[in-house]
């Protein structure tokens, strides 16, 4: 397994955000992470890049323990991570941006803007490369924090809500990139809201809520759950259907 | 748009507007003010470095402009040695200064780290002022005449405003090669967000630190430039709290985390101050903390950027109206 998460919990005081929650992600898979609001995915993500360590559990990325490792170690392990809500380097040009995160392989200048000349190309950001990120919208944005990981050059990405706020074209422009980078052979887990994006993408699916994993499968096994479904949308839903 | 001038032309006309300052402006108090703006330059400049680009902004800088002040008087008074055999030793002790305060300052953030500089600046001047062997209180004094050219006493302004010159040369060469390297973008994109730099590899404490050492040193080099040529330091005047504001207003007036920035801010404030010294004499003591306030309110509430950034803006306006014209 590439990323393996055993029994992770995450406390804060006495309110248990996560409890007990595995994952096993193998080279070159799309697993997609998804649950109600409040359900622990965004604590079990950031336990898995870094940004908080679980009070148990432990984190193997190719068989070595990063459980306590910094963020900055996971990235050097290969591990890349986007943020819910875009953290860009505002006064900083896009290719500036992608510079920093090639930076991390490349020590010189010159190798590093070359990598990051072909990730801007490549992500469709050329015609915006010597604009500061402050000026691109939402979606470039996201975009920009997309090619920035790239520039790690990581083996495994993991993309939080990275194509939430899209409109249906700017969605479908996501989704080819996001199979671009499958492509190139890294491999991807997916916090994502948005229906379409899980059942299109990913190979299995996780689903939270109340801090447990509550369903575990094929996105069409997903969306058929009771359990699923309950959490989604209520008992009375339940009952709804239940009653002819 | 773009200017007229590339910026290889500007650089040269700088420093030849630079270097020939004091062939045609040949007055004592001329020379004095060109010499109090390289000055204000270097100290600006190497804040610039920690404060401007990694936005860690210090206002405890005067303790590192102390101990460069202090050390080359010190090895003087000590033994008897040139003043300028202790300035690789102010730049050492600040060195190690910046690492020791670096360590367990920069497990803060923003305000906090601020208020943690200005607490340690306070407590090295205060504890400066009573230590006999430093002059306590009254301070150390140079030799009032030169015993040979090393003392670097000398009666004109002349030869300190290019000995400064150089140094500033120096600085922002180096900030230059900062800029542009990994390091360099390194401070620019913890100063943008510490939590993504990290998430890209940025091994955050220890490039601040390495940002502060950097800055320490050359902010020793200024403190060490100004005791050698009044010849005299106290704790006031090394390590008192408006040594650091004055770094921070004139970086934060230019543009903090631009090249040019803190010479803008220089070439602005230190007239403005002379003015007012000149004009209000001694009348006017404490007038220096109501300009400073002034500046920073004004910064605050219209050009946070400073004037670097202000020009930016409204360069490209006034080429476009010259163009239509």
């Amino acid at each position: 397994m590439l990323l393996s998460a055993q029994n992770i919990s995450k406390a804060f005081g006495s309110f248990l955000a996560v409890r007990g929650a595995d994952l096993a992600v193998a080279e070159g898979e799309i697993i997609g992470l998804i649950g109600p609001n409040g359900a622990g995915k965004s604590t079990f993500f950031n336990c898995l890049v870094g940004d908080t360590v679980p009070t148990t559990g432990r984190v193997l990325f190719d068989g070595i323990d990063v459980t306590r490792s910094s963020a900055e170690a996971h990235a050097r392990a290969g591990i890349g991570r986007t943020f819910q809500v875009p953290a860009t380097f505002e006064d900083m040009t896009v290719l500036e941006n992608v510079m920093v995160g090639a930076f991390l392989r490349h020590h010189h200048r010159g190798a590093a803007r070359e990598t990051a000349l072909r990730i801007v190309e490549m992500t469709g950001l050329a015609r915006q490369s010597g604009q500061r990120a402050r000026s691109l919208g939402t979606p470039g944005r996201k975009r920009l924090e997309i090619a920035r990981v790239l520039a790690t050059g990581p083996r495994l990405m993991l993309l939080d809500e990275a194509l939430a706020g899209l409109t249906p074209s700017e969605l479908q422009q996501a989704i080819a990139l996001v199979r671009r980078i499958h492509e190139l052979g890294i491999t991807l887990v997916i916090v994502e809201h948005i229906m379409e994006v899980i059942m299109t993408l990913a190979e299995r699916v996780l689903v939270f809520n109340q801090g447990h994993v509550i369903a575990h499968g094929k996105p069409r096994e997903i969306v058929a759950n009771e359990a699923v479904i309950e959490a989604y949308l209520g008992r009375g839903h339940r009952r709804r259907r239940e009653t002819p | 748009m773009k200017s007229i001038l590339s910026p290889r032309v500007r650089i040269v006309l700088l420093a030849a507007a630079l270097l020939l300052f004091p062939i045609l402006f040949s007055g004592a108090f001329a020379r004095d003010i060109g010499v109090a703006f390289l000055l204000a330059a270097i100290s600006a400049s190497a804040w610039n470095i920690v404060g401007g680009y990694a936005g860690q902004v210090s206002v405890g800088h005067s303790m590192f402009f102390g101990v460069g002040a202090y050390t080359p008087l010190l090895f003087y008074h000590l033994w008897g040695l040139p003043p300028v055999a202790g300035v690789p030793a102010g730049m050492l002790v600040s060195l190690c200064l910046a690492v020791a305060i670096g360590m367990p300052t920069f497990r803060l953030q923003g305000h906090y780290f601020s208020m943690a500089t200005i607490a340690v600046a306070e407590l090295i001047r205060i504890f400066v002022g009573t230590w006999d062997l430093v002059g306590a209180a009254i301070g150390l004094q140079g030799p009032a005449v030169g015993r040979a050219w090393w003392d670097l006493t000398f009666r004109s302004e002349l030869p300190y405003y290019y000995i400064f010159l150089a140094v500033l040369a120096v600085v922002l060469y180096t900030t230059f090669e900062v800029e542009r390297s990994r390091f360099g973008y390194y401070l620019r994109a913890i100063k943008a967000g510490e939590r993504a730099a990290r998430s890209l590899g940025v091994p955050v404490r220890a490039t601040k630190l390495k940002a502060l050492m950097l800055s320490a040193v050359f902010t020793s080099v200024a403190g060490s430039l100004y005791s050698i040529k009044t010849g005299f330091i106290d704790p006031e005047s090394g390590f008192g709290i408006l040594v650091s504001v004055q770094m921070v207003i004139v970086a934060a007036l230019g543009g903090a985390g631009t090249l040019f920035g803190p010479l803008i801010g220089a070439l602005l404030l230190v007239p403005l101050q002379t003015a007012t010294n000149t004009w209000f004499g001694g009348g006017g003591s404490g007038l220096t903390y109501i300009l400073y306030g002034g500046i920073i309110v004004l910064l605050a509430r219209y050009e946070p950027g400073g004037m670097h950034e202000w020009w930016q803006r409204v360069a490209p306006r006034l080429m476009r109206r010259s163009h239509a014209a």
